[in-house]
């Protein structure tokens, strides 16, 4: 009949749309704190916003359930929510600039964080935290198959015929960015075949690499897992990665290069958002808990943290799967990010911008 | 007996045409407004973003890396999966409508699938088969054919995810027409191939053309499938909607911005003349 | 000069027929293959990849609050998206059809454009509108409500493309019916309410029900806007798909292939749906 048919498929829809946006409504805002005009009164059941870059998900696997039953225990048992947001460090500092909620930042880069604080979003100086600021280290390595076939040793090596390098794609990751800088430094610092402060060896080893890439990632992990998918003979990665990927029963093989740079990687408050969402003392507390002796030996247990002093980091942990380094250097031996990016990556003339051009064309 | 429209006077004492046309105003007016605010809102925010700056932001878009090339992959293989698709679609449509077979029905059904698949799942799907690391894949690789993180990979996303689309505008071209004129033509001693090419390619010649631009304009914006499957390399299989997404999460909307206008306004012409060659197609027939 | 032959002898028909019953075969086969490299062999590689290490990952999957959550999401927001394009769809359709004013071809045109638009294009423009320097986004952003990386963004660019399904499904059915059954109700007294919901609706009962199907299923597979809007929250604004995604960057592959047969096997029966609804909608036609 008709009619009923037409009156039952209506009560349907507006049950169905009702339905929807009801719920809608009370999906969000479970655990929002609320500021109202100058008054900030923090929720019961507070949720910090964690936006991350796309390699340490894992280490905070462990670390946030370990700081939530330690919040839970110094305030009465209040429990903290925590919603994490995953992908490259850029990505995601672009997202918060342009209103993603975001907390507390981890990314890979400063640059990363700088431009954070250059939108606004952080008004404080975030490098005055302990370790300026720095969270977790690691180190540049190669990552090869099983028994390192190839006998790579260095970054020159990685220039030789026949060699098919994975790393990921500069322009879209944090981690190629470190990738390219190791061996650019590196040659600089008389390694890798080259003359000290030799700029045309260097940018010649820069170039030898690019011919040999096989494909860019768009990110660090993707990278890795291309290479273990049985893509090329080396991947230029993290060394946590590596570790990261032995945890998960893989076969990865790190090879140090004599002289790699320390990646150092950046936690801050995004106070405007906190102070705005009246969580500022679980972010401060998170933040300082990432400094914390605890949190450093997670780190440590998944191949994250090399000390952050760089004497420290330069002697490693032989005995805990972290090898001496034989020259070990920062950015800051380089001017820092804002001079790499400008020398290697910006686009037309970086050197590492037309090594990828020219190799690929 | 009186009218609808004289009870209606009778009763509120306004005019039976002013209720009428507001009716029809407020309708217009809601549907006007649907559509400027969904679909005319965010493409001017689009074009006013990409070209804010004059053609600098699509010049930048250009020099970044792998981003002409990408421009160039997307149009190249786009067209590759509208070839591909305009020979099998009329095929599987010829199939459908011409024979009787067991499973015609499920085989109809399957054409469609891509329609109901998300595209995230087609590209899981591809991967899981011809994957580097499976046995096809790796039997295939042997061969020196790279399906995942290849060209090739980005053709077979595009044509699974676009297969219906000839198949369903040459479908009820073919119904329409009269067997008995190809029946005449096969009496009279002509092959099945010349019938074929002088009675029907030219009744379906424009539903497979409408078809294959709308395999075209899909294929011009696919994401899911392809991003999946085909390694997002600058310079080799980096496609546009990727070099997009890329460029819009790389502080640089406005070429993201730049490069999306571009592609929308070829996309949007190529539909266009789609439509109107389906009208045109619709009016022959009446 | 006719390339039509002459009548032809009985025993060259019985070698015409067996040529045609090879062509008819070969065409088949192709076809066939086609559909098998393309579309079956890799249904079947998901089911059997993600259901071969057994149903305890199965279970696993099912019991791990981002996924059902995931799923939550994407039928929460499939639910907003079909209703609100259901509704509007059938709005905008009957103004198309049964109305003629200026702008109609610039209307018409700008139902088709999400067809044209890559759905990255649409997340971009969603940001553009709504997030830091947009236009709309101090409006928002003073009364507290959060537009982009936030549930009300992932529904708008969901709703934006599905929009074209229903209005395209629809518009023909009322173009075919014509205004007679309406009018004849009109002209006996109903009103106009009642002439909509009793003769209009279930004459396009089958063309908005497959339309609807469509637009359901297209909704639910929705990736390349929702990934740009989204901000990737777990347990938040991740989707089914954004899971599946994240799942395989994250090495649990496992997880991955079980949430993406789910989502293969739901679409399945959607399928069904727009096949039945499709089917109903052609005898309609023919009636």
């Amino acid at each position: 009949m008709r009619p009923r048919f037409v009156r039952g498929a209506v009560r349907v829809l507006v049950f169905l749309a009702a339905f929807a946006l009801v719920a809608a409504a009370c999906g969000g805002g479970e655990g929002d704190s609320t500021a109202s005009g100058g008054e900030c009164t923090m929720a019961e059941n507070p949720a910090i916003y964690l936006v991350g870059y796309s390699t340490p998900r894992e280490v905070y696997g462990k670390i946030i359930p370990a700081f939530q039953s330690m919040w839970k225990e110094k305030h009465d048992g209040q429990s903290v929510t925590f919603y994490e947001s995953w992908a490259g460090s850029t990505t995601q500092a672009q997202n918060v600039i342009n209103g993603q909620r975001a907390d507390v930042v981890v990314l890979s880069l400063s640059s990363d964080v700088e431009a954070i604080r250059e939108a606004g979003l952080i008004t404080y100086d975030w490098t005055k935290a302990p370790d300026d600021g720095m969270v977790s280290t690691s180190v540049v390595v190669f990552d090869v198959r099983p028994g390192n076939p190839l006998g790579l040793e260095d970054f020159d090596d990685l220039t030789d015929p026949g060699v098919e390098i994975l790393t990921p794609d500069p322009a879209v990751s944090g981690g190629a960015r470190w990738n390219l800088v190791a061996a650019y430094g590196a040659a600089m610092r008389g390694y890798a075949g080259n003359q000290e402060g030799d700029e045309a060896g260097a940018t010649a080893l820069i170039n030898g690499i690019a011919k040999n890439i096989l494909t860019l990632d768009k990110s660090a992990r993707d990278s890795i897992q291309n290479f273990e998918s049985g893509n090329g003979n080396v991947a230029i990665t993290y060394e946590n990665e590596v570790k990261t990927a032995n945890e998960a029963g893989l076969p990865d093989e790190a090879v140090y290069p004599p002289s790699t740079i320390l990646i150092e990687n950046p936690a801050a408050i995004v106070d405007v958002n906190a102070r705005a969402g009246c969580v500022m003392p679980v972010a401060k507390a998170f933040v300082k808990f990432l400094h914390s002796r605890e949190a450093k030996e997670m780190y440590e247990s998944v191949g994250f943290l090399r000390p952050t002093d760089l004497a420290e980091a330069r002697k490693g942990d032989p005995a805990n799967g972290f090898p001496p380094i034989h020259d070990l250097w920062t950015t800051a031996d380089f001017g820092g990010w804002p001079a790499l990016d400008e020398l290697l990556f910006s686009i037309p003339d970086g050197i590492a911008t037309k090594a990828i051009a020219e190799a690929a064309g | 007996m009186a009218s609808a429209a004289e009870t209606v006077e009778r009763r509120r004492g306004i005019s039976y045409r002013t209720i009428a046309r507001l009716r029809h105003g407020s309708l217009r007016g809601i549907a006007i407004l649907y559509l400027a605010l969904m679909i005319a809102l965010p493409i001017a925010a689009l074009i006013d973003k990409g070209f804010e700056r004059g053609l600098t932001s699509l010049r930048e878009a250009f020099a970044y890396p792998g981003g002409k090339e990408a421009i160039i992959l997307t149009l190249q293989m786009s067209a590759l999966a509208a070839t591909v698709n305009a020979l099998f679609g009329t095929m599987l449509a010829y199939a459908l409508v011409r024979y009787r077979f067991r499973g015609r029905q499920l085989l109809s059904a399957i054409v469609d699938l891509p329609l109901a698949i998300p595209t995230l799942v087609t590209g899981v799907m591809l991967g899981v088969l011809y994957g580097p690391n499976t046995v096809l894949g790796k039997a295939l690789a042997s061969a020196g054919i790279k399906v995942v993180f290849a060209k090739l990979g980005i053709l077979v996303a595009l044509c699974v995810v676009t297969l219906p689309f000839v198949v369903r505008a040459v479908q009820p071209v073919l119904l329409e027409l009269d067997p008995a004129e190809e029946e005449a033509a096969q009496t009279l001693g002509a092959s099945g191939w010349t019938t074929f090419r002088k009675i029907v390619l030219p009744a379906i010649r424009p539903a497979i053309a409408a078809g294959a631009l709308l395999v075209f304009a899909r294929s011009l914006g696919e994401f899911g499938s392809v991003v999946l499957v085909s390694g997002n390399m600058p310079f080799k299989t980096l496609t546009a909607p990727v070099l997009i997404t890329q460029l819009a999460s790389q502080f640089k909307p406005d070429q993201a911005a730049a490069v999306a206008a571009v592609l929308f306004g070829i996309s949007f012409m190529v539909v266009l003349v789609t439509t109107r060659l389906v009208r045109t197609q619709k009016g022959r027939e009446s | 000069m006719s390339d039509i032959a002459v009548p032809v002898a009985p025993r060259d028909a019985a070698l015409r027929r067996r040529r045609r019953r090879l062509v008819r075969a070969g065409l088949l086969a192709a076809c066939l293959t086609y559909l098998a490299l393309l579309l079956v062999a890799p249904l079947i590689g998901v089911a059997w990849t993600a259901l071969e290490p057994g149903w305890g990952v199965v279970r696993g999957t099912f019991s791990h609050p981002d996924v059902l959550h995931a799923f939550y999401l994407t039928a929460i927001i499939t639910a907003i998206t079909v209703v609100v394009t259901g509704f509007f769809g059938v709005v905008v359709a009957w103004v198309l059809v049964r109305q003629r004013f200026l702008g109609r071809g610039l209307l018409n045109a700008l139902v088709d454009t999400p067809f044209a638009l890559s759905p990255v294009t649409v997340g971009l423009a969603c940001v553009l509108l709504f997030g830091r320097g947009g236009w709309f986004h101090e409006f928002f952003a003073a009364r507290g409500i959060q537009i982009v990386f936030a549930l009300p963004s992932m529904v708008l660019v969901t709703i934006f493309i599905a929009i074209p399904f229903v209005i395209r499904e629809v518009q023909p059915v009322l173009e075919e019916i014509g205004t007679e059954e309406e009018d004849a109700s009109r002209t006996l007294g109903a009103s106009v309410t009642q002439t909509f919901f009793r003769v209009t609706l279930p004459n396009i009962r089958w063309g908005l029900l497959y339309g609807v199907a469509l637009s359901t299923a297209r909704s639910m597979g929705e990736i390349g806007a929702v990934f740009i809007v989204s901000g990737l929250i777990m347990g938040r604004t991740e989707t089914a798909p954004l899971y599946i995604w994240r799942a395989l960057e994250e090495r649990q592959t496992a997880s991955a292939y079980v949430v993406a047969l789910t989502l293969a096997a739901v679409s399945i029966v959607i399928l069904a749906a727009i096949e039945w609804f499709k089917h109903k909608r052609i005898r309609e036609d023919e009636a």
